[in-house]
């Protein structure tokens, strides 16, 4: 754990160091791609960087939202620099919001715009499970395995480290997809649907999962739904890609 | 082995039927992963000592700058602000009054605030000081020689710990300045949980 890097006089927590940059590399390699697969140059690197300035409002509104009696009082704390004050899911919401409008305003193609996002996506996970280790956030389920970590008190999971190796299965599984010729917006939905798998396979070992009634966790709650929606898009789009490119090959007749 | 090839996986996903098997079968092992590892207590942290979130606040007894010896265990049924500072830290200088108002506007409602000021690297008339210059009403406690900022992981400062009235740790913010609308919002639920 390093959740501090001193340098100099200045402390840098090293957990939103590693999302910075996990951020950057992510728009950095989405881009790439869209180039590759001949979307306009800088398109998805904006779309990036609108949904994320976007989703970091969404997010401050959405906690001031959600603790309105508390900046009832005072509502220009909203602009404080508090930087903790954030809602994670109204940020999410405002980010996929302000991207799909950038999208239809550019007029990307949705499909290959997802598919250009796919190794995004990949880097941000690696990024999280990276500062979920620098931080000891994300730790795991007290468990005396020859593997076992100490930390928080008790030998746990060392789920920080089987996350990171989840999401480093996901960025190889993107890397081959991307080379495979599959119909649009396949390869986002692989890339989604592994990650929910990940999600749902490992928030068993997780120590600090939010609880539904009955013992249930939410995350593997989300990442079932997760899958039930990339499955049916998957059959769906990969029927009408093929049916567009059969369509192509045979040609004006 | 069978090598996966483009063509395979465009078979698979395009046929409806095989499609909908695979789908089905996934689905159901994950809906049975999820049954099996619900959750066997509220908290798997219940019981431990450690300053985050969950877990329960570590206890400490330090001398306040009246003299006077102040625990945090004694606080046990109130809300408490931990808030680790020192007096020539700029974020801590910025925070405090939002803090004071708080305190201020809620111990009637059960309500404290214990301000840890790290003296070891500061010192009690510098933090004697501060509290005059701000107006500080509640207790300030002197870490002499570190031992409750090396228990709380101290890392950067300011360092707020916010615990209910059963002594967990509820919320931890790293560095500031924390606004009083957010101080609010991390404390009112808590004063409205029942003692």
């Amino acid at each position: 754990m390093f959740p501090i890097i001193h340098l100099g006089p200045l402390a840098i927590q090293t957990p939103s160091l590693i999302l910075l940059l996990a951020a950057w590399l992510g728009i950095w390699s989405s881009e790439r791609e869209s180039m590759r697969r001949g979307l306009p140059g800088g398109a998805i690197a904006n779309l990036g960087t609108f949904a994320a300035l976007g989703g970091l409002l969404g997010a401050r509104l959405g906690y001031a939202l959600l603790n309105r009696s508390s900046y009832a009082a005072d509502p220009l704390s909203i602009f404080s620099l508090t930087p903790s004050a954030l809602e994670p899911a109204a940020g999410l919401g405002t980010a996929l919001i302000v991207g799909v409008i950038y999208g239809q305003r550019r007029k990307l193609p949705l499909r290959g715009a997802l598919d250009a996002l796919a190794p995004g996506i990949a880097v941000l996970g690696i990024g999280l499970a990276l500062a979920n280790l620098a931080s000891g956030d994300g730790y795991g389920a007290p468990a005396r395995l020859p593997w076992s970590i100490f930390l928080w008190g008790v030998d746990r999971h060392p789920s920080e480290v089987y996350e990171l190796l989840g999401a480093l299965a996901v960025l190889a599984l993107w890397y081959w997809a991307s080379r495979q010729a599959l119909p649009p917006g396949v390869t986002f939905l692989l890339v989604v649907a592994a990650s929910a798998l990940v999600r749902l396979f490992l928030e068993a070992f997780r120590g600090d999962s939010a609880l539904l009634p009955g013992g249930f966790r939410l995350g593997q709650v989300i990442a079932l739904l997760a899958l039930a929606a990339c499955f049916f898009l998957a059959g769906r789009w990969s029927r009408e890609g093929e049916q567009a490119r059969s369509t192509q090959m045979e040609g004006p007749s | 082995m069978t090598k996966i090839t483009t063509e395979s996986v465009l078979r698979l996903l395009c046929d409806r039927r095989r499609w909908f098997v695979v789908a089905l079968v996934v689905l159901a092992l994950g809906s049975g992963w999820t049954w099996f590892s619900r959750a066997p207590t509220p908290g798997a942290s219940s019981g431990v000592v450690s300053p985050r979130e969950g877990f329960l606040a570590p206890d400490f007894t330090l001398k306040t700058l009246d003299g006077q010896m102040t625990s945090l265990s004694a606080q046990r049924s109130k809300v408490v602000v931990i808030n680790l500072w020192a007096s020539w830290c700029g974020p801590c200088r910025a925070e405090m009054p939002a803090i004071q108002k708080v305190y201020a506007s809620e111990r009637e409602r059960g309500l404290t605030v214990l301000a840890v000021n790290g003296t070891f690297q500061d010192s009690a008339t510098n933090a004697s000081a501060f509290a005059q210059q701000y107006g500080l009403s509640f207790p300030i406690l002197l870490d002499t020689d570190g031992r409750v900022s090396r228990m709380y992981l101290l890392s950067a400062l300011p360092s707020t710990y916010i615990v209910d009235r059963r002594g967990i740790v509820r919320a931890v913010v790293i560095g500031g300045p924390m606004s009083e609308a957010f101080v609010r919002s991390k404390v009112e639920p808590l004063l409205q949980e029942a003692p």
